[in-house]
């Protein structure tokens, strides 16, 4: 097979991966980058992204206000020296997008504009219209352009890394468009492949997140940390699962029960103001209304449509001139999906799988326990987001982390050199060969469909917005079944072209072994915290047990090792997660004390 | 599996280069419900009819621009375009217009990528400015000068609109030069002559004949047209004054 | 396995899509305008070469034939007028006011309410000195 040398292999070209090259490229034009993904970097999910990007930027803001909004967020599962860093160094990555032509929203004189969101105290999330993630990716996209030392593989499949003597030295991957295989020698790989919510059944995710860079980096013995946190966004079209942006929360829209009556105050989001208020109500964070609308749906007070339970997402008061302009890709969506006017009418929303809290182990450097190896965006747990992600902080992580992991591995290339061709040429044979089993088999009996839509069926079932011990059991047993049947795969294309079937039985391999770390994780998980809600007697935050982040190990076939790794708790005491008027009653204490002190 | 008891026939032009010396038809039933994409309807032959049918898809929601296709002679973007609005007549589905098939409804991005790099896609500073200096200021009135054509989603459908990117595909065709223009009228970027080279020339403006179908078809509202032809005037004027004003127009 | 691209053929290209169709029509219309140029630059000369010949070109335009061409060509140029308008937005610079862009059919309706204001003029002015 072709064989390439690079000094640094990304995986995964959206705002991680590609934040991750240029830092490479602009900390030393000498080293090498090849930047490889299955598709072409504008398609990346980051793309889908849409609300902003938090940083801390007026005046009457400061980090420690982002900083406890963010641990708080996260249930205090947080690594809060990483935290520290991140909101320490996202004003300046704003201020770099920008200067790279981002085309932020602007205030009247001329600065970026910000504006509030789930969970956060003070207005700090920017904003590029409702297309945050779009602009940030083809910004980032387009000035990787300039860099001649990142050479791209686009739409080249990974499906193996190839580790020697403890050390990631080496990408096996297919070119899609031949099917051929070539390998890339490296002295650093960074993982950046995005999350997995295509595991369950309703979700905002795109086809392509399907997990693999988490797979590949666990099947190589790194743990998947804290996977069993998976985000329900509160406001989803119903059918598809696409995203309706908690922006449409932010500008002032009403989330109302089949009564037309604003629900969430019954929740401790409370009391309802008529325009928004921050953290409170409908800008309270993203599990809290999810597991709102749970409980409305289970007492009855939810509105039945065709694709079942679903609440009003209410933004005729906003009007439609400002709709246009603020909320411009909403207002398409629920039109031409939909054909809902949000002017005139309110749109059915529920909650549907958004974000993968979880992923590849990482240190507060995107450093795993594999030398060489780094990951960084949302297929990494580098520590910021817990239990609970807050809106916003996800795009602001791409750039902080991604300039992070661009600069620690080339500090780690220059330090190692490509390994022996020879080692790595037989490993790498092995990985073909294997990779080509999936579509030269025959005689296979299970249609790829199938086992796909039963296991998101089960992942939904089991790992829901609540969870109860005997589902999870059930989808732990689905999922170990799915594995064996996975095994007789019937492929109907054999070709090497463009096959794109093989690359989903592929793309499903990964899938069932990140669903298992998720469904394993979480009914080992004994408590209730953040996203993580348990029904079944363990409905309470357990710190004196579970103020611990769970690790999966691969057991091949088997279950999961499912093992513990401590919190790093500096400045923020495990406190009460309050909202609405109790969070604010909260606050006022807290700065009295401090100001008594 | 949709169990509506209603079946639209849905042709795909296939092609299988292992196999195929040309591409050829091919015809399945598929069952659907009213609210069901074309993508969705190609996602049921894939997952139970055919799994040999080749297509780029993603995000579902007309942001990424993988799925571009010709549905009945259009171009379109088929997760967006309706199964009901064809229904009971026939589908027929084939890959974009004007550019080469790699397999089935897959065609060649190369060479699109090709030309949105030669364009200079990325900000060539007009004054320097350092990360400690904060962001440039640009007031709403001069973001609204380039945002519409900042949003180009790369999908293709202007190309395969295109019949002049049809006839010569040496043309920088109507995405790569919008995107070009988008970046000459971003208050914060000087680099509009350095970019003048390429917009003067035969693959330049000067190719198109302002058909205007890039534009329409467009789902985002870029308006390549527009963002191409507008630089005929500067173009031209850049080129009748260069003889008044050696140095150029541009600064 | 190597690529192997298929290109597709363009022959035909225009007839595959009823806008290509009108676009084509569009274009015919410039050189029905150039024929109709072509025929007062022939008034032109035979005015120079005397009286005689001038009547008998206005003549030749008085048979039922040239008259039905000049109906044709007056249709073509009608349909010349409106899509030309209808383009020209294309060719202008992004225009705002009061913070929201001017939509182009209204720079259009200008155009072609300026073509019909100006052609009613001439031909009331050329009606009214009896030419």
């Amino acid at each position: 097979m072709e064989v390439f040398k690079a000094d640094v292999v990304i995986i995964g070209a959206g705002g991680a991966g590609l934040r991750a090259a240029i830092a490479v490229a602009d900390a030393d034009p000498v080293l090498t980058v090849a930047l490889m993904s299955k598709v072409y970097p504008m398609r990346s999910h980051t793309v889908a992204a849409e609300g902003g990007a938090a940083a801390v930027t007026l005046p009457h803001d400061n980090l420690e206000y982002h900083f406890n909004d963010t641990v708080g967020g996260g249930d205090w599962l947080c690594e809060q020296d990483v935290v520290e860093y991140f909101v320490a160094h996202a004003h300046r990555e704003m201020v770099q997008m920008e200067h790279w032509g981002c085309p932020w929203s602007r205030t009247a004189d001329g600065h970026a504009n910000v504006r509030a969101f789930g969970g956060m105290k003070v207005e700090r999330t920017w904003f590029a219209a409702d297309k945050t993630g779009f602009h940030m990716l083809h910004t980032l996209f387009q000035t990787s352009i300039k860099y001649p030392s990142i050479k791209r593989f686009d739409e080249h499949f990974c499906v193996d890394l190839v580790v020697e003597d403890g050390r990631v030295q080496g990408v096996v991957a297919i070119e899609i468009a031949t099917g051929e295989f070539r390998l890339i020698e490296a002295k650093a790989v960074i993982i950046a492949t995005g999350g997995a919510g295509r595991v369950f059944r309703e979700n905002t995710n795109g086809g392509i997140v399907t997990g693999d860079g988490m797979a590949l980096a666990y099947r190589h013995g790194v743990p998947l940390r804290d996977m069993e946190f998976m985000q329900y966004h509160p406001t989803c079209m119903p059918g598809t699962g696409l995203l309706f942006t908690e922006a449409c929360r932010g500008e002032g829209g009403f989330l109302l029960n089949k009564d037309g009556y604003r629900y969430l105050q019954d929740y401790g989001l409370g009391p309802p103001d008529p325009s928004p208020r921050n953290k409170a109500m409908e800008l309270g964070p993203r599990d809290r209304l999810s597991q709102a609308f749970w409980h409305e749906k289970q007492k009855g007070r939810t509105i039945n449509g065709p694709h079942g339970a679903v609440v009003h997402l209410d933004l005729r008061h906003i009007g439609e001139r400002k709709l246009r302009e603020r909320l411009p890709q909403i207002y398409e969506l629920a039109e031409e999906f939909l054909g809902v006017d949000p002017a005139r009418e309110p749109i059915p929303v529920l909650p549907a799988v958004h974000y993968t809290m979880g992923g590849i182990l990482a240190d507060g450097k995107t450093a795993s326990p594999v030398r060489g190896l780094y990951s960084v965006g949302e297929c990494s747990s580098v520590g910021i987001h817990g239990a609970n992600r807050l809106g916003s902080n996800s795009l602001t992580e791409l750039i902080v982390f991604g300039k992070v992991a661009g600069d620690e591995a080339s500090a780690f290339a220059k330090t190692v050199t490509i390994g022996n061709p020879a080692t790595l040429a037989k490993q790498a044979e092995a990985i073909r060969a294997r990779a080509l089993g999936i579509v030269s088999k025959d005689g296979g009996t299970e249609r790829m469909a199938v086992l796909r839509t039963e296991m998101a069926k089960s992942m939904e079932d089991g790992c829901g917005i609540y969870r109860l011990g005997p589902e999870m059991q059930a989808t732990c047993n689905k999922i170990d079944e799915l594995k064996q049947r996975y095994k007789r795969l019937k492929i109907d294309d054999h070709s090497r072209a463009w096959n794109t079937e093989w690359l989903l039985a592929i793309e499903l391999g990964y899938l069932l072994d990140v669903a298992q770390a998720i469904v394993y994780s979480a009914i080992n998980r004994k408590e209730s915290r953040g996203s993580h809600q348990r029904l079944d007697g363990f409905e309470q935050r357990d710190d004196a047990n579970y103020l611990k982040h769970t690790l999966a190990y691969y057991a091949g076939d088997g279950a999961p090792r499912i093992g513990y790794g401590a919190v790093k708790i500096t400045k923020s005491k495990p406190g009460t997660r309050a909202y609405g008027a109790a969070g604010e009653k909260a606050d006022a204490e807290r700065k009295n004390e401090a100001s008594h002190a | 599996m949709p169990d509506t008891g209603k079946i639209i026939e849905i042709e795909v032009l296939r092609y299988r280069p292992e196999q195929d010396a040309e591409p050829v038809l091919q015809t399945y039933q598929v069952p659907f419900t009213d609210d069901m994409s074309v993508l969705q309807g190609l996602q049921y032959i894939k997952d139970y009819l055919d799994g040999t049918v080749s297509f780029r898809w993603s995000c579902r929601m007309a942001i990424c621009g993988s799925c571009g296709m010709m549905v009945n002679g259009k171009p379109e973007l088929s997760c967006k375009t309706f199964l009901r609005d064809y229904y009971p007549g026939k589908l027929r589905v084939e890959a974009l217009a004007h550019l080469p098939i790699e397999r089935d409804l897959v065609v060649s991005v190369g060479d699109f990528v090709k030309k949105l790099a030669s364009v200079k896609p990325y900000i060539i500073p007009k004054e320097a400015r350092s990360l400690d200096d904060g962001e440039y200021l640009q007031t709403p009135a001069q973001l609204a000068q380039y945002e519409q054509f900042s949003s180009c989603i790369n999908c293709l459908l202007c190309y395969a609109a295109c019949p002049q990117y049809g006839m010569n595909p040496a043309f920088t065709g109507p995405a790569a030069l919008a995107l070009l223009h988008r970046y000459n009228a971003d208050s914060r970027d000087g680099g509009k002559a350095e970019r003048m080279e390429l917009v003067h020339s035969e693959e330049g403006v000067w190719s198109c004949t302002l058909v205007g179908y890039c534009s329409e078809v467009c789902p985002k509202g870029v308006d390549p047209a527009r963002a191409i032809n507008m630089n005929k005037t500067s173009s031209a004027a850049d080129y009748f004054l260069r003889f008044v004003m050696p140095k150029g127009v541009v600064k | 396995m190597t690529r192997l691209p298929y290109v597709r053929p363009m022959q035909g290209w225009w007839r595959r899509n009823p806008y290509y169709v009108r676009y084509m029509l569009m274009e015919t219309t410039s050189v029905i305008v150039g024929l109709y140029a072509g025929i007062l630059l022939v008034g032109v000369w035979r005015l120079s070469q005397g009286q005689a010949a001038y009547e008998a070109w206005l003549a030749a335009l008085r048979q039922p034939w040239a008259v039905a061409l000049h109906g044709f060509m007056l249709l073509a140029m009608l349909y010349h007028a409106y899509t030309w308008w209808k383009v020209l937005p294309k060719t202008l610079p992004l225009i705002h006011v009061g913070g929201k862009p001017v939509p182009g059919l209204l720079l259009s309706a200008a155009g072609w309410t300026a073509t019909l204001v100006i052609s009613a003029a001439v031909y009331a002015t050329v009606r009214w000195w009896g030419l």
